[in-house]
């Protein structure tokens, strides 16, 4: 009973009903006797709990008659009480179901689209292959840098027209070399240098430029003949050098000049095989180091006989090179003068550069050997 | 609808403090939809939104009548805060998705409010438990005393007391009942954990 009376007193206290001497004992007690010390806490502590529970639960049952309120008043929940039924079911329900899976569906997605175009890439990859495997043979002819045209161009912008003038050669499309069969204006190239051209211009060493009219071309031996028409041209002279209509022997000295940029370049090596790209047998295969431009070019031998024309690489295989055989060229050269042309092309015979040095052939041939330029639009 | 329309948030939050229904139903209405909008975007249901929004209007009505709150932001931000710190403990409690929610308007940290609301919740969970297992009619006599400020001589009546001391004893007794039944609960829970 003691804990009850303890109550009533500490309540008593709470509502200031105790009287100044009453008072005084309270404090007294609540500081000498622990037992009723801890009552008053404990009185304390379910007392306020009490009343802020009361009061909790009355303003849970505001709020919850407030929230009843709200949904059952029609415009004031727009958002809960307005369900459409739709042939796709609840429209609430899809949405979640989407926010809770949307992450799945996306991944899923992207692995689909993934594969779908992985699959698609990996099979052209695949045909691409098969073709790169056919297809390992290049011609030489060379395709002139699109920087180069652009800077020239730009270069053409800021001199200005009138300063440009119309004298000014416009880069080419594609080069090639060439070189002359005849001292009449007959030249020679790879097919493939002319294959598309508009108009084609030849220029040697020395500036003389040319522009060709007539082209005859052997595709099956990649061979073109050229014609000058140009009213400044007259003649060639004799040419230095001879064709030769044997085939040459395996390991025989041979080189070239070409044009695979602005600049004559010589190159050199020998006949590495009698036969060309898989076993063709109109051509040589030689080892000179080949760039693109080199095409068209003459490859002689050391007594300075001309035996063949260069026409191309192997791609995936170091130092293979291809020359059409000089025979064919004759070939082509007899079958023109008594198909198509008036006068028969006369082929130099007479050869100047046997006996003489490398640097000496050079410089007798290298007035022979052209450029040729190709525009096509 | 409220008849009155409270045009600024002092005068709401005045509204409040002197415990005016309709400011308190104007301020649940106000932002009720915002909450919904949230929960319903985050992976949650419609009656989930009611819970955690009717938590933190209790937490705000009941920081604001005792003072403890210092509003520096809109209501509105305070409660959106509120609610998304329930709502992403709930997230994690549930564990799907990791807790993480997509925002839709700007917040404060509430997170040292949420926690003592959260203590609050768990006295008056246990003080509701306490009341029912106190049976009755301890349980009407004090819900009368404190819920309903009815006085002892009300009281007398109500229950057919022979007079005022007799309810006042009886008060007594429960209220000690109550007590152990309140202490007990508190100690199972810190035995529990």
């Amino acid at each position: 009973m003691k804990e009850l009376e303890a109550f009533k007193q500490i309540e008593r206290f709470y509502n200031n009903q105790l009287n100044p001497e009453e008072l005084a004992q309270f404090k007294l007690l609540l500081k000498s006797d622990p037992d009723f010390a801890e009552y008053y806490r404990q009185y304390q502590q379910l007392d306020g709990t009490l009343r802020f529970y009361s009061r909790r639960k009355a303003l849970k049952e505001q709020l919850t008659s407030i929230h009843h309120e709200l949904e059952t008043s029609p415009e004031s929940a727009p958002a809960t009480d307005r369900k459409v039924i739709t042939p796709f079911g609840d429209k609430q329900k899809r949405k979640i179901f989407w926010n809770q899976h949307y992450a799945t569906i996306a991944v899923a997605a992207s692995v689909a689209i993934l594969t779908v175009f992985g699959t698609l890439m990996s099979i052209d990859v695949w045909r691409s292959m098969g073709k790169q495997q056919n297809a390992r043979y290049t011609a030489l002819r060379r395709e002139v840098e699109k920087i180069k045209n652009s800077q020239r161009a730009i270069a053409k912008g800021i001199s200005g027209v009138a300063n440009s003038g119309a004298a000014r050669p416009i880069p080419a499309n594609f080069s090639g070399t060439g070189f002359a069969i005849s001292s009449d204006g007959y030249l020679v190239t790879s097919y493939h240098v002319v294959k598309d051209a508009d108009s084609v211009f030849i220029e040697n060493q020395n500036g003389q430029r040319y522009k060709v009219k007539n082209i005859y071309r052997d595709q099956a031996h990649d061979l073109a003949i050229l014609k000058i028409d140009d009213a400044g041209f007259s003649s060639f002279g004799s040419l230095p050098y001879s064709f030769k209509s044997d085939l040459s022997d395996l390991g025989e000295r041979v080189y070239t000049l070409g044009f695979p940029r602005e600049d004559m370049v010589f190159g050199e090596g020998s006949v590495s095989s009698k036969t060309g790209f898989e076993g063709d047998t109109t051509s040589y295969q030689i080892s000179i180091p080949l760039n693109p431009g080199n095409s068209g070019g003459p490859l002689l031998d050391n007594q300075g006989n001309l035996i063949g024309v260069i026409s191309g690489q192997q791609l995936d295989q170091q130092g293979a090179s291809f020359a059409v055989k000089s025979a064919y060229l004759k070939q082509l050269v007899d079958q023109l003068s008594q198909d198509s042309l008036d006068s028969p092309i006369k082929l130099s015979k007479r050869n100047y550069l046997a006996g003489a040095s490398r640097p000496e052939q050079l410089k007798k041939i290298k007035d022979y050997v052209f450029i040729i330029k190709v525009y096509n639009n | 609808m409220p008849n009155v329309v409270y045009f600024s948030e002092e005068a709401l939050l005045a509204g409040i403090r002197r415990e005016d229904e309709t400011a308190v139903a104007y301020l649940y209405k106000q932002h009720y939809p915002m909450v919904l909008h949230f929960v319903l975007s985050n992976n949650g249901t419609e009656e989930e939104a009611k819970d955690i929004y009717q938590e933190a209007v209790i937490l705000f009505i009941e920081k604001i009548r005792e003072e403890t709150l210092e509003l520096n932001c809109l209501i509105k931000t305070y409660l959106y805060s509120v609610c998304r710190r329930l709502w992403l403990k709930r997230l994690a409690f549930k564990s799907r998705f990791g807790g993480a929610v997509s925002e839709s308007d700007t917040f404060v940290d509430v997170a040292d409010d949420v926690v003592e609301y959260e203590e609050r919740e768990a006295s008056f969970t246990k003080m509701a438990e306490a009341l029912v297992l106190v049976g009755e009619p301890c349980k009407t006599l004090l819900e009368d005393f404190y819920m309903q400020d009815l006085s002892m001589q009300e009281i007398t009546e109500k229950f057919g007391y022979t007079n005022a001391d007799n309810a006042k004893n009886q008060k007594y007794k429960c209220l000690l009942r109550l007590k152990k039944l309140f202490f007990n609960l508190y100690k199972s829970e810190v035995e529990h954990e």
